[in-house]
């Protein structure tokens, strides 16, 4: 079960840091709840259980429609996510210039599926539908850094980059 | 990014505009530091060229001017603009007001565009324009690509610089806003919206003049949105215009807010596009700060809020109903009701929901007026249309147009047409809502009617170019595989029906494809086009449904022969490399991972097909087309 | 009040406004097939079975029946050829979630679907959603429909026994492919769907028999869903049968007392 396996890693929650994103930023107005949700998401790189269950609680939502939230739209993660994220578009423009083969060769050499996390949590493959960089398909994008015209000999470096940390 | 930051703290000065005269008189003032004779460096730094160093290149211009030794001339200032719509060509860099263009600028080409063409006014050969025939270009106006548009929503971008209000207003922004605001009522500027027949621009094509017509007649709070979410994968005309000119954006929705009579408006964008999120937010704070937005807007007593709302990732969200519940914090599943949402959409009340593009366009309308307006495009469907054309074409862009323009032109003229001397083969419009549009068709008009008549849609706006070497079955897969896993899942047809689908084209695409397989298709395609509760399942089978009506063939010999022509379904083709055609250059053993060619130096090669693992490379870099698929 | 002249398959009736498809074609004897409807909950029109064909002028147009609020006077049919192979579609795609249902059985029939078309999905939910939408109006928000896409099924909170159920029972009451299973076991009622534990509520003792009944209930909670002024029952911990013999003793009581 999902939730099993990520209560054993939960991490430390600081709830001033909650607070902050809660209340102060976000006037614990439940119509900012996916935003609050994504900076959640952005502190801890992913969506810990027990700041849900805050959340839930600040906001007055109850915690089933939090978690029918955090499973309806892609960009939420309820499993802790590596600390290098490869992100591989999929639009149309760069699945015709080959990224569906990127994606193939990143789980033929490192063992990931998209949305997969390497054991040693370094590295989790994610896949995007368009960043908005179509003319300069393929696009990759590595923590946040864009790479253009993309090939495998990018993917390696980063591979490469992202295992010696 | 000190430019950036410069500009945002030069704002802070700005005046707060008291009336609409005032907001003349202080364009009026900025002329000397923004007119179009100021020498200036433009540097395009939007999503497309940023990953190519941009911005590096940006600051080093800075740095640059400033250490150089102008002895007495005006020292040109550098400008970092939205995105110019060639980014496949980026960065750019342009050099007014001679109008110089050069292409793909290096950080390190910078000294030398300092020390040559601005100090010598000389012209550097490798960084201007060549087109298919190699001829060389040296103004923007003068490229092909630009030359033949018609940029009238694109007008400012790549122009401006997008964090500083003060660019804006001095080419005119928020003039429309001051018209409407002083000198219009409500139902003007309805009418001249509805004169000039503009129609939606997000993809259903429904008229915006009437649309605001019936939400100004509903009773309550109405509320204006902006459907910023640009879900089409492989499209960014809105992206685009968020990030190179978002005051345009800004104003047309005040304008829909006098109109409409709504003091509160939201912009709902999609999490993939940081930099429109930085442009737009620094756009809201500048307007407001300044009297464009917020209370008692340029005194006249009129208010209008604007706020950002993120997406979280769900192309269903660009759907109406959905992208209402996803504002007010909820799941973004499209609603069960057979209501309108300018009577019932946002907290239940009226709302207008309008494209980012229909927004753009509004201010224009106002200016010139709504017969001007009608005068440009086709009788049906007026005005202009931002593609973004991107796939197998020489020239990938943005390319604003009237409507009305053939497809051919917008491909061939100015796309130039499909690199490499291969063979054009469809035109895919409208993303995953739309439909592969094969040659004999390339002489109709692009309007709302003239697509949907050869079973595609104008969408929003996406146009992807697809050249002999794509396989149609394999595109219809992608987009139902696409469409699967974005369907929000509640309804039968969509959910069940589609991953039925994606099996058959699964199969087909393995070379297990049945005989029956196009028929079924056809048929479970149908009942989710009529049986699906929102438009992601009424409109998702256009793509199976359009390849099969235009190539069947295809699909038959996949189904038949076991082969895949295009050579892109891997159990279906195999390669070889034709003798006559091959001169030995050696490309292909050099970029083969798995060493399945050998030959000896201007000798013809040979493949090894049990080694080949079919990735392609050799046949995609073989300049002789000697790489044959069987 | 105006009332709307209706056309449904072929019979002239009346309709108030607003009043849905459903209800007009029920209150006039006309059998539409639904799956995910329930008069007691807002249509959610997720199964889309219900779909029937509406006329207005030459346009015709697709509409389901269960929440399709009739403003104007127009045409309906019920039962043409392209609505009957649709939910024959439906029908068939369902079977492959769950073959066993009765309910869905008796429309295969009646639709003439073929049951084994599309490769079995080794599910038991027809994803109507009822007992999410059930859960969330009379009980403790536990159930929701997680995911999106394919991947949509009925789920508790991160997939844990949710400890929000008050035992209702509403959801194993109105799925109707029963795949929500509800046993009582050693003085605890256990929720289970898809065969896995969803929750688990402690059941009270009955303070006469000693028996375990029902579920320990938050009774604050539960009279604050009704109006003001409804006063919590003074027997709250008796079970049915003791409530009745108390009753019936009450009564007895009375009657001998009185000679
Ligand atoms: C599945 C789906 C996705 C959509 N995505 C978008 C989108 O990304 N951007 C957009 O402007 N409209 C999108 N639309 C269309 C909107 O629902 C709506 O028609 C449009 O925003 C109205 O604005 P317009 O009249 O200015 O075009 C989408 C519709 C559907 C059904
Ligand atoms: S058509 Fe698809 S996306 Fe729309 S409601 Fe149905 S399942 Fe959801
Ligand atoms: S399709 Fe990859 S950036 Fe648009
Ligand atoms: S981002 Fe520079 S041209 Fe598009
Ligand atoms: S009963 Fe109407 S859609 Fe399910």
């Amino acid at each position: 079960m999902a939730g099993i396996e990520s209560k054993c890693t939960e991490p430390e929650i600081d709830y001033n840091v909650l607070n902050s994103i809660i209340v102060d930023r976000y006037n614990q107005n439940r119509e900012n709840l996916i935003m609050m949700m994504q900076a959640i998401q952005k502190q801890y790189r992913y969506l810990p259980i027990t700041a849900l269950r805050y959340l839930s609680d600040k906001v007055q939502v109850p915690l089933i429609k939090i978690f029918e939230i955090a499973t309806f739209y892609a960009s939420f993660s309820l499993k802790p996510k590596g600390k290098n994220i490869i992100n591989i578009c999929t639009g149309t423009a760069c699945h015709l210039k080959g990224t569906g083969k990127m994606v193939e060769h990143i789980t033929s050499k490192v063992g990931i599926k998209s949305g997969e996390t390497t054991p040693d949590m370094l590295l989790t493959m994610d896949n995007v539908n368009c960043v908005g960089a179509c003319a300069v398909a393929p696009v990759i994008v590595f923590n946040e850094k864009y790479y253009p015209e993309a090939d495998l000999s990018v993917i390696n470096t980063l591979l490469d980059q992202a295992k010696s940390e | 990014m000190q430019q950036l930051k410069q500009a945002a703290e030069s704002n802070v000065n700005t005046p707060r505009i008291t009336s609409p005269k005032a907001l003349e008189d202080y364009r009026a003032s900025l002329a000397s530091k923004y007119g179009h004779d100021v020498p200036t460096v433009i540097i395009c730094c939007g999503t497309g060229c940023r990953p190519s160093n941009a911005v590096e290149v940006a600051e080093l211009l800075e740095k640059g001017l400033a250490e150089a030794d102008f002895q007495g001339k005006i020292v040109p200032h550098v400008k970092a603009t939205g995105c110019h719509g060639f980014c496949s060509r980026g960065p750019i860099v342009e050099l007014e007001p001679q109008g110089i263009f050069y292409q793909k600028v290096k950080p390190k080409d910078v000294p030398e565009i300092i020390e040559k063409t601005i100090k010598g006014g000389e012209l550097i050969k490798h960084l201007q324009y060549k087109d298919a025939s190699k001829k060389v270009f040296t103004h923007t106006n003068e490229i092909p690509f630009y030359a033949k548009q018609s940029r009238l929503v694109l007008k400012n971008i790549g122009k401006i610089n997008p964090f500083d209000i003060d660019d804006a207003i001095a080419t005119g922004t928020y003039g429309a806003l001051a018209k409407a605001l002083s000198s219009m009522t409500p139902g003007q500027i309805i009418e001249e919206v509805k004169t000039s027949f503009i129609k939606g621009r997000g993809g259903a094509g429904f008229p915006t003049g009437i649309k605001w017509e019936s939400c100004a007649s509903q009773i309550g709070n109405r509320y204006i949105i902006c459907n910023a979410d640009e879900g089409d994968p492989g499209a960014f005309m809105d992206r685009s215009l968020l990030e190179g000119d978002p005051h345009r954006i800004l104003e047309g929705m005040a304008i829909a807010a006098k109109a409409i009579g709504s003091n509160r408006g939201y912009i709902y964008v999609r999490l993939e596009y940081p930099l429109a999120i930085q442009t737009l937010t620094q756009a809201i704070q500048q307007a407001e700060a300044m009297g464009l937005l917020g209370d008692n807007i340029m005194g006249t007593g009129f208010n209008f809020k604007v706020s950002l709302s993120m997406g979280a990732g769900a192309f269903v969200c660009g759907e109406s109903s959905a992208l209402m519940s996803s504002l007010e914090g909820k799941v973004g599943r499209p609603r069960p009701k057979y209501i309108r949402s300018v009577e019932k959409g946002f907290r239940d009340s009226p709302s207008n929901l309008n494209n980012v593009e229909t927004y753009a366009n509004i201010p224009d309308i106002i200016l010139k007026g709504g017969e001007w307006y009608k005068s440009i495009g086709t009788k049906e469907s007026t005005g202009t249309k931002v593609f973004s054309l991107t796939g197998n074409v020489h020239n990938i862009g943005l390319v604003e147009v009237p409507m009305g323009v053939p497809l051919r032109e917008i491909i061939f003229d100015i796309g130039g047409g499909v690199p490499k001397k291969r063979a054009f083969k469809a035109v895919q419009t409208g993303g995953p809502s739309g439909g592969c549009i094969p040659a004999q068709h390339l002489d109709i008009p692009v309007s709302f009617e003239s697509l949907d008549q050869v079973g595609s849609i104008m969408g929003s706006g996406g146009m992807i170019v697809m050249d002999e070497n794509i396989c149609m079955v394999e595109v219809a897969r992608y987009f139902t595989h696409f469409l699967v896993e974005e369907s929000c899942g509640q309804c039968t047809p969509c959910r069940e029906g589609l991953i039925r689908m994606e099996e058959i084209l699964e199969r087909i695409t393995h070379g297990e494809g049945r005989e029956e397989d196009p028929d079924t298709l056809e048929e479970i395609g149908k009942f989710v086009t009529n049986f699906s509760l929102c438009g992601l399942g009424t409109s998702a089978a256009n793509p199976v449904l359009s390849t099969i009506r235009h190539f069947r063939e295809e699909y038959e010999t996949h189904i038949r022969h076991k082969k895949c022509p295009a050579g892109v379904c891997k159990p279906l083709y195999s390669l070889k490399i034709d003798e006559e055609k091959c001169v030995g250059c050696g490309i292909c053993k050099k970029r083969c991972p798995v060493n399945a060619i050998t030959g000896d130096k201007k000798k013809p090669h040979v493949l090894e097909i049990e080694k080949c693992i079919k990735c392609m490379e050799c046949h995609k870099n073989c300049d002789f087309a000697a790489v044959i698929v069987l | 009040m105006k009332t709307l002249k209706i056309k449904i398959d072929g019979k002239e009736v009346t309709a108030k406004p607003d009043q849905t498809i459903l209800e007009l074609a029920t209150e006039n004897g006309i059998y539409i097939p639904t799956l995910c409807h329930s008069p007691a909950l807002e249509p959610a029109a997720m199964c889309r079975l219900c779909m029937v064909e509406l006329y207005e002028g030459r346009r015709k147009k697709f509409v389901t029946a269960c929440n399709f609020p009739l403003r104007r006077d127009v045409e309906i049919k019920t039962d043409t050829p392209d609505i009957r192979q649709g939910r024959k579609l439906i029908i068939e795609l369902l079977m492959a979630r769950c073959a066993d249902s009765p309910l869905l059985q008796g429309l295969a029939k009646e639709y003439g679907a073929n049951v084994q078309r599309f490769s079995d999905l080794k599910d038991d939910c027809v994803m109507c959603g009822l007992c999410a939408r059930v859960c969330e109006k009379v009980g403790g928000k536990t159930l929701t429909l997680s995911g999106r896409g394919v991947e949509i099924h009925v789920n508790t909170a991160f997939s844990e026994a949710s400890e929000f159920c008050i035992g209702c029972g509403s959801c194993v009451q109105i799925c109707p492919v029963n795949s929500i299973v509800m046993e009582d076991v050693a003085g605890e009622r256990i929720l289970k769907i898809h065969g896995r534990e969803a929750a688990r509520v402690k059941l009270v003792h009955c303070e006469m028999c000693n028996k375990h009944f029902g579920p320990v209930i938050d009774l604050t909670k539960v009279m604050s869903k009704f109006d003001k002024g409804a006063i919590p029952p003074s027997n709250a911990n008796i079970c049915p049968d003791c409530a009745r013999i108390k009753l019936a003793k009450r009564i007895a009581g009375r009657y001998y007392d009185t000679i």
